[in-house]
């Protein structure tokens, strides 16, 4: 795809030309998100709000040119790239809080705004905005609404699409909609929770009213490690048949252990096979029995070296080494390609396994660190993009990995998204009806198929979009 | 019977597969098809415009998968929610689903029909625990969306698209659901007393360090009436039980509670903050029951189509909704259903046009 000086001057005209971006040179910094796909856009255009969205998309619209919506880049799963070229569309400009509203207990934003400072301002208040994912210093409200975000504390309190009431989107005609709202059972078809998670495909969201929630009283987290992982997963499963649903359960192996603790010191046994992580909030006194009770149960499952810990500082402390765990990884390797599978949950060790023995099979080490409350796991592939040919084995590890989630029963993304990462693999899933279903509601809202081309679904024109089949060892190189 | 109007024809088909070909074949006659489960809400809904066939969902009534130590479920459309229920109660866990106008809901007629109860406080409607549904479609497609699994993004969540959909752009055939642990602690609380006192000790209800997991206000002649569920661990009942102060109740009130319903009856829904301001106008003696801390109330026997436009109009002006749950078939046609279409209703007759071109699913009954 290339783009014509005509649509330029448009775009241009209808955002500032200081806001459109066309130089090669600079192009390069939306080649990728943090997946391990890229793929050059011909313009950035950096609108202000809803109205130059809309011009912008019925620009492109006339020009032919595929739109992808951008928020901070940190998708894993190649939802920002422009896989086509054409417009890559950053939000960033569109940053702000626009209204907290303390006693209805929702906030209005602008796409843009990052899940972090969301929660500090809505803490001025008693609030705090709910799903947190690892990236939620970096990442936009936007981007996760577009792609239903989880994180650790989603075990309790649900993924994004749980807490978003309300959006403003952009459809592919240029029209500018608002869906949803704040009262509830709201007459007529749910269109905002068909359009949260649809990556960018359906429409370009330019505000959101999310629901914010009372901080709670009380926040116990527990440390607790374990001989392995196969026994950490078994106390796990305890802890919910007991009837308990935590905050957060979160599961690091032993490679991710060893990364974390020389790069954090968070206190995590070296010597564990794995460790968890417990976090209960609510009432003083309910989470003080029912860490009472985990801490049993745990240590019925073999747990060793229980620390609950003492204050927010070493909380904080503990919740640096899970949150940033994939960073220390790089002391181990320099690349990484962080997989998002999801199995119920009683078949974690077994998958698990499957996994370290996949990693065995390539030599490639693997990292585990993961969502273990609800199943969903996050094998990390470690490698060296230096070593020739690392990458083809690196894909096939992890195609391997998600097809012994699936042949468990589970999924093929609890919260990346699907994205270029795997829409080769929607037919193990899905049946062609089942497709042909979501293939009804793309083709009514996007008919020419310009929002985010190429994703989600099987695409026949996709060859290998992988950075090893890129233009040689500069490309390459540029990455790490 | 819907509407007064009685099904020329019944099917009842044994399986998925037997209902997708009944649905495609009635499509292709160009009959009108009105999917039955329980029977509970056929209520809703203006009348038919035609109903050739009934397509009984009750031969669909198998527990698919249960695993306890996953947390999912995994139903045919046509099972009873008691049914689900005594399944799950088996194993300490229960599915926070419960409806008004019961017993005898099938699960996908629930699901079809959008309908919630007091749970919903703290659990919130089937939206946030639903999490697979497989759909037959008017050209004998079975179409899945979501899985089995408690956390999946895998493709368009069409899942929200169905639930409320009145089956109209399809027939749920089958539910997986997150299900969740009984708390480890229960008590059911009440306190009676004029509305604004009721209200404002509602008002304190909501704002405790743990609030009720359900919370309903009652009108149903003589004083108002508040009545709490307060559930958690032991210690933390029993704190919030000493902080309200109110009265122990009996903890049967919420299986009796269920079962309300009346053959005139409305969902008011408007933002929370501004319920008790429409509570207040509804025309007396009015019969209704709240969920002040979501912005819902059932209204009970209203009988006069002017007062409730009134009513309507109010709860519009304010954002929100008034939906007929049942009426008789006059009255419905005086005030329509559903009250002011959305602004986003042309994108949706577009969307059900695309699910079923040739309007065989309960033609005239759905908003679009």
């Amino acid at each position: 795809m290339t783009i014509n000086r005509g649509a330029i001057e448009q775009l241009r005209k209808a955002v500032g030309a200081d806001h459109v971006v066309s130089d090669p040179h600079d192009l390069v910094i939306f080649e990728r998100d943090a997946s391990i796909t890229g793929s050059l856009p011909d313009a950035i255009v950096y609108p202000f709000g809803a109205e130059e969205v809309a011009a912008v998309v019925k620009i492109a619209r006339a020009h032919g040119l595929p739109v992808v919506p951008r928020g901070a880049g940190t998708g894993l799963s190649g939802g920002a790239v422009t896989r086509r070229g054409g417009i890559a569309l950053s939000l960033a400009r569109m940053h702000r809080i626009l209204e907290i509203d303390q006693a209805g207990r929702t906030a209005m934003v602008e796409p843009g705004v990052v899940n972090a400072d969301l929660s500090v301002e809505a803490a001025r208040q008693g609030l705090f905005y709910a799903p947190d994912p690892s990236s939620q210093k970096a990442c936009t409200i936007g981007g996760n609404a577009a792609e239903n975000s989880g994180g650790p504390h989603c075990l309790y309190y649900g993924v994004t699409t749980n807490h978003i009431v309300g959006m403003e989107v952009v459809l592919a005609d240029g029209t500018i909609h608002w869906m949803g709202g704040d009262d509830p059972d709201r007459p007529g078809l749910d269109l905002l929770g068909m359009l949260v998670g649809s990556e960018g495909t359906m429409c370009v969201i330019t505000r959101i009213l999310v629901r914010l929630l009372p901080i709670p009283e009380a926040v116990r987290t527990l440390m607790a490690a374990f001989p392995t992982i196969e026994t950490a997963s078994h106390a796990v499963s305890s802890v919910i048949g007991h009837g308990i649903v935590p905050a957060a359960l979160e599961m690091m192996d032993d490679v991710t252990v060893g990364a974390v603790e020389a790069h954090y010191h968070a206190g995590y046994p070296t010597e564990a096979g794995a460790v968890l992580l417990v976090e209960v909030d609510g009432l003083t006194e309910s989470a003080e029995e029912l860490m009472v009770e985990i801490r049993r149960i745990l240590e019925a499952n073999e747990a060793f070296a229980c620390r609950l810990a003492a204050g927010e500082a070493e909380r904080q402390l503990l919740w640096a080494g899970r949150k940033g765990a994939i960073g220390a990884l790089g002391r181990i390797k320099p690349n990484y390609y962080l997989h998002d599978g999801v199995v119920p949950r009683t078949r974690l060790p077994e998958v698990l396994h499957s996994v370290g023995e996949i990693g065995h099979h390539y030599r490639l080490p693997v990292a585990n660190v993961f969502h273990a409350g609800d199943g969903n796991l996050h094998p990390n592939i470690l490698f060296d993009l230096r070593e020739a040919g690392v990458m083809e084995k690196v894909e096939k590890a992890g195609e391997e990995m998600l097809r012994a989630c699936i042949d468990a029963g589970g999924t093929l993304s609890g919260e990346h998204g699907i994205g270029l990462e795997k829409n080769a693999f929607m037919p193990w899933i899905f049946s062609p009806d089942d497709l042909d279903q979501m293939h009804r509601v793309k083709d009514l809202l996007d008919p020419k198929g310009m929002l985010n081309p190429g994703k989600i679904f099987p695409d026949p024109e996709q060859q290998d979009a992988r950075l090893v089949a890129r233009s040689g060892v500069a490309a390459e190189a540029r990455w790490w | 019977m819907v509407d007064g109007l009685g099904a020329p024809a019944t099917t009842r088909p044994g399986n998925a597969e037997e209902l997708a070909a009944a649905l495609k074949e009635a499509a292709a006659a160009g009959q009108a098809v009105i999917p039955v489960g329980g029977g509970r809400a056929l209520g809703m809904g203006n009348p038919p415009e035609r109903f050739d066939l009934a397509l009984e969902t009750v031969g669909l009534d198998r527990l698919v998968e249960y695993s306890p130590a996953d947390l999912t479920v995994t139903v045919e459309a046509g099972m009873r929610l008691e049914a689900l229920q005594s399944e799950l109660a088996r194993a300490g866990q229960f599915l926070p689903l419960d409806p008004f106008g019961g017993p005898g809901h099938s699960v996908g007629g629930l699901l079809a029909c959008g309908w919630s109860g007091p749970l919903r406080l703290r659990y919130g409607t089937a939206r946030d625990y639903l999490v697979g549904l497989r759909v037959a479609l008017p050209d004998g497609r079975l179409a899945r969306s979501g899985g089995r699994v408690v956390k999946n993004v895998s493709g368009y969540d069409l899942n929200k698209l169905h639930l409320g959909a009145l089956g109209s752009l399809g027939v749920i055939v089958e539910a997986s659901f997150k299900v969740y642990p009984k708390p480890l602690s229960e008590v059911t609380v009440s306190f009676s007393g004029g509305f604004e006192d009721a209200w404002a000790e509602a008002e304190r209800a909501l704002g405790l360090a743990m609030a009720p997991v359900a919370l309903e206000l009652l009108q149903l002649g003589g004083r108002p009436k508040l009545v709490g569920r307060i559930a958690g661990s032991e210690e933390g009942t029993r704190r919030i039980r000493r902080e309200l102060g109110w009265e122990d109740a009996d903890g049967d009130f919420w299986t009796d509670h269920a079962r309300r319903g009346a053959d005139r009856w409305a969902r008011v829904s408007v933002r929370r903050g501004a319920l008790a301001g429409l509570l207040r106008q509804l025309p007396e003696p009015a019969r209704w029951v709240a969920h002040p801390g979501v912005g819902v109330a059932h209204w009970f026997d209203f009988d006069d189509p002017e007062q409730f436009l009134a009513i309507r109009r109010a709860a519009e002006a304010e954002g929100g909704s008034v939906v007929l749950l049942a009426a008789p078939p006059d009255f419905k046609r005086a005030v329509g259903a559903w009250g002011r279409p959305p602004a986003e209703v042309d994108l949706m007759r577009r969307l059900r046009d695309a699910f079923d071109p040739g309007r065989t699913l309960s033609p005239g009954r759905y908003l679009v």
